[in-house]
């Protein structure tokens, strides 16, 4: 698994600048191996870059470009919210993992790592290199689901102010809120981040095995829906459920925001290896 | 398809409150399971449409609340109990008659007779249509209406299970009157001259259920019944009874050596078309003292004879041990009177030859002789004493008191006061066949000058023996007549049939005058002369009265002169003391009288004590007040056994009295399959009694697979 891990990097559809060297391609120009133009020499230049083959030809000084490689900014942000603590797993734990393990990749590749949930969305933990890993486990582990947890929009919200560099966020959350997703997903879009969605949801949530008359009571709220559990309510609960996930998912498609669907009872080696590749996050 | 109210109106009430019951109860839904969710988001929007909340979004698409009301409405329609016949009963009324006199005990049909009437009642009530409205009544030798016309089964069913088993006579025809009665009101309302008839005769179905024991009917009583006899019993049970049972002291030459010499006689019956054998036994005092082998043969009675030494007093059973349908009628009871010294008082000018005979050893024995002289007749303590019932025989020896005591008496030679004449006709014991004057020797009135009425002036007592045709009622009796004074006088006969004169030999007795004496048809005749009848006796109601025409001595200016020789003849102690006993109470009369199961029994009680218990077989007590001239008539005799009549502070008993069954026809068994009403007769119906097809039973098995339904479908409401 960390071998598989270590052999992948994160995606990022956009060129960002970095802050430090790194392997990532960078909209600077800088001292890679990859040539990037000619520009006319000003004094002052390094005279080592000065295309001497050119000066021969055309009795002119110019000096080559090269595209500089800089690290990528990776961003995790979980939502910590109680309703994320249903499933079995809960809904949670399997957020936490999928953010250690994109967080590894992202720490292999020397990317600047940083993870943070929605109630300590101001006070992420900013890693980078593979020995910081113990780091990133050991901060995802101890989180746990916080009550009451700020809204998502707030969190996004705080999130951005704090994080004024650009890469690539991925927001894991399984979209339970009830002032909606919408504003929070479009704060980040502005930030012109590279935005991931993973959406999780638990089975019960999907197929529920609810039976009875029974009194339905919000976990994070606590609001309280009586129900008569009957076939056609659960129909109509399916619909409902689908239409919520085809709504986010053409929501996240208008806005190039990668929407990734995942079940918390996925198995993690091939929710990465398999599916999170195959949706273009990792490769 | 009809449909029967098994319920009452509360019942109906709470019956009916169920489905209101259940709907209110989907209403509140109070018990919900609470259940946590991550989010009711998505649940808010999904039951936005359902509203679940919503008073008939609930009850839509509810299949358990439709299973319930099912169920209920089921349950609701098997309680009016739905079903069919081919009759159409629509309105009818109907009078269920059942008989519960002694025969209907009967075990032939099992367990008796009586339980197979009921239970055909019973079916035949669950048989009738809803709106029929019937009546019970209960039928012995008296009717009792158990329930009124109702419509309302229960209250028939239980007045038909209140009928218990008696061991009564029948008499059924008081039953269809009260029910021609009932059923067809005769009243009417007489209101400014115009006859309104209050109620509407309407026709009903009698619905007799009876063995046929009864006599035959009179077919006028029944008005607009319609009468379904429905028998009860096999046709051909065969019964052994006990038809009469009586003892009487035996009369021996030495009465004082051997006092208990009681025979006991017995006359029974085998009901069937085969002889028996059976051995009957007789119990004294609950001790087995004899018993005969009887053989009976079919539809014949067959006497038999017991002699008992040293029975003095107590209660014999004669048991006949044959298992058969009817043990009531294989026991019978008799009791010895117990001793009891009554009070007699002579009042006489001086007849030495009658203070004598009331002075022989045997009368001292039983009674208690005062003699006082005429003047006594007009003294206060006389009227106190024979109006208070002091005295059980008063004898008036030449003399004649103003008016009857409340006494038997005796008179010799004087006539009795006008009061004498019974004041209607009266069933006493003393009536009898064997007692009438038709079986006196002398039953020819015609023979006798003096019958006629027309010529009878009674001179000398100034009273109107001869009363006008007018003043006297169709029915009355002949009142007592009494002749002139005539002699000389020969005493051609007597009376052996009757207890008084049973034993005189008044053939050589002289007698210078007598006058005639004539009693009303209940009485008897006790010697007749050449002149005619010289002695009767006739009862007043509890009481007797013997009037002899002559006397034995009467009073002179000389002193005393003879008018009879009798005196000084053996006949005249015989003649005093058969007076005494049978005169003053019945005093040696060994048997204790016995009635029929019902019928009334009257004692004459002394007067000695102010109240008197009577304790019946099973021991209950009823204590009863003395009436002023000693009279009680006991009504309470339905059980079998003997009764004993206690006065306060005695050991013994004063009085008893038994009540045996000895009826023929309650104990021929044999079922009659028809009802004889005079020139027709009423064939059993036995094959109309239809059975009621009802559904309820299978409505309520539906009713049941529906709850299990609903069961399933709770336990599995997801998939529905």
């Amino acid at each position: 698994m960390m071998a598989k891990l270590e052999r992948m990097e994160l995606v990022s559809r956009k060129i960002f600048r970095g802050r430090m060297k790194g392997e990532r391609r960078s909209k600077r120009k800088g001292q890679s191996v990859e040539f990037a133009d000619f520009r006319n020499y000003v004094s002052g230049d390094d005279l080592r870059f000065i295309d001497w083959n050119l000066f021969a030809r055309l009795d002119r000084l110019y000096l080559k470009i090269f595209l500089e490689e800089e690290d990528l900014h990776f961003y995790t942000l979980v939502d910590d919210s109680l309703s994320m603590d249903f499933g079995t797993p809960t809904k949670f734990m399997t957020a936490k993992r999928i953010a250690a393990a994109l967080g590894y990749i992202g720490l292999c590749r020397g990317d600047r790592v940083s993870v943070s949930t929605f109630s300590k969305a101001s006070l992420p933990l900013v890693v980078r290199g593979r020995s910081s890993s113990h780091r990133l486990i050991g901060q995802l582990q101890s989180a746990e689901c916080q009550s009451p947890a700020p809204s998502m929009e707030e969190s996004v919200r705080r999130f951005c102010m704090k994080n004024t560099g650009k890469g690539i966020v991925v927001l894991i959350t399984d979209l339970m809120n009830k002032t909606g997703y919408e504003t929070a997903l479009k704060m980040l879009v502005a930030r012109e981040m590279d935005v991931y969605l993973i959406h999780i949801m638990s089975p019960e949530e999907l197929e529920p095995n609810l039976t009875g008359d029974l009194k339905l009571m919000d976990a994070e709220d606590f609001d309280m829906r009586e129900v008569s559990i009957s076939a056609s309510l659960l129909q109509r609960y399916r619909l409902t459920l689908n239409a919520f996930i085809d709504s986010a998912r053409s929501f996240c498609n208008r806005r190039s925001i990668g929407y990734v669907s995942v079940r918390s009872d996925q198995a993690i080696d091939p929710l990465i290896n398999d599916y999170l590749r195959s949706r273009g996050l990792v490769r | 398809m009809t449909w029967i109210n098994m319920l009452s109106p509360l019942q109906w009430a709470l019956l009916l409150a169920i489905p209101p019951a259940i709907l209110s109860l989907y209403f509140l839904k109070l018990k919900r399971h609470e259940s946590v969710v991550p989010s009711t988001m998505l649940w808010k929007r999904a039951i936005e449409d359902l509203h679940v909340n919503s008073l008939w979004q609930k009850l839509r698409k509810n299949l358990l609340l439709y299973l319930q009301l099912l169920f209920v409405g089921l349950l609701i329609l098997a309680c009016i109990r739905p079903g069919w016949s081919g009759m159409n009963r629509l309105g009818e009324r109907r009078i269920y008659i059942i008989d519960h006199s002694a025969s209907m005990q009967a075990s032939d049909s099992k367990p008796s007779r009586l339980d197979v009437a009921r239970e055909k009642a019973m079916k035949l009530i669950q048989d009738a249509a809803s709106n029929d409205s019937a009546m019970v009544i209960a039928t012995s030798d008296r009717a009792s209406v158990e329930q009124g016309f109702t419509n309302n089964r229960s209250l028939l069913e239980k007045a038909v299970e209140r009928i218990e088993p008696t061991a009564q006579l029948t008499d059924v025809s008081e039953a269809f009157r009260v029910a021609a009665g009932l059923a067809n009101p005769g009243r009417m309302s007489f209101e400014d001259n115009v006859d309104i008839q209050v109620a509407e005769a309407i026709p009903a179905t009698v619905y007799f259920l009876s063995d046929g024991a009864i006599g035959e009917l009179d077919e006028s009583e029944f008005g607009q019944l319609k009468i379904e006899y429905v028998p009860i019993g096999d046709a051909d049970t065969s019964n052994a009874g006990i038809l009469s049972f009586a003892i009487q002291r035996t009369e021996t030459q030495d009465v004082q050596a051997n006092p208990g010499a009681i025979s006991a006689f017995a006359r029974m019956i085998q009901h069937g078309s085969q002889a028996i054998e059976c051995t009957a036994s007789l119990y004294w005092n609950d001790s087995l003292v004899d018993a005969q082998k009887v053989q009976l043969q079919p539809e014949q009675e067959t006497g038999i004879e017991f002699e008992l030494q040293g029975v003095e007093s107590g209660t014999l059973k004669l048991q006949l041990d044959h298992p058969d349908a009817l043990p009531l009628d294989n026991v019978a009871y008799a009791a010895i009177r117990p001793d009891r010294q009554v009070s007699i008082l002579l009042v006489t000018a001086g007849n030495s030859a009658l203070e004598t005979a009331l002075g022989t050893q045997r009368i001292t024995q039983i009674a208690k002789v005062q003699i006082e002289p005429i003047s006594y007749l007009a003294s206060q303590d006389y009227q106190t004493n024979a109006s208070g019932s002091k005295f059980d025989l008063i004898l008036y020896d030449a003399c004649s008191p103003e008016k009857m005591p409340a006494a038997s008496t005796l008179f010799l030679g004087g006539v009795p006061p006008a009061d004498i004449q019974p004041p209607a006709r009266e069933n006493s014991p003393e009536n009898s066949p064997e007692n009438s004057p038709e079986n006196s020797p002398e039953n020819s009135p015609e023979n006798s000058p003096e019958n006629s009425p027309e010529k009878k002036p009674d001179t000398d007592s100034g009273q109107t023996t001869d009363a006008p045709a007018n003043a006297v009622e169709p029915d009355a009796v002949p009142k007592w007549t009494f002749g002139e004074l005539s002699g000389p006088v020969i005493v051609l006969d007597v009376n052996r049939s009757h207890p008084i004169s049973q034993y005189l030999e008044m053939s050589s007795v002289g007698i210078v005058e007598a006058r005639t004496v004539r009693p009303p048809s209940s009485g008897a005749i006790l010697m007749i002369a050449d002149t005619g009848p010289v002695g009767a006796v006739a009862p007043r109601g509890p009481y007797q009265d013997a009037v002899l025409g002559f006397d034995i001595v009467r009073p002179s200016a000389e002193g005393f002169e003879i008018n009879s020789d009798w005196g000084i003849k053996r006949s005249f102690p015989v003649f005093v003391l058969s007076a005494v006993e049978n005169l003053a109470g019945g005093i040696t009369e060994a048997s204790a009288p016995t009635v029929q199961p019902g019928l009334p029994v009257q004692l004459l009680l002394s007067n000695r004590f102010e109240k008197y218990q009577i304790v019946d077989p099973k021991g209950n007590i009823e204590t009863i007040q003395r009436s002023g001239d000693g009279r009680f008539l006991y009504t309470k005799t339905e059980q079998l056994g003997v009764y004993e009549v206690r006065a306060e502070g005695l050991e013994e008993p004063v009085e008893r009295f038994c009540v045996n069954l000895f009826s023929n026809r309650e104990s021929n068994l044999k079922v009659g399959l028809e009802l004889k009403t005079g020139a027709e007769s009423i064939a059993a119906t036995t094959n109309t009694i239809r059975a009621r097809q009802e559904i309820w039973r299978w409505l309520l098995l539906l009713a049941i697979v529906f709850l299990m339904f609903e069961w399933m479908v709770f336990n599995r409401r997801i998939f529905v």
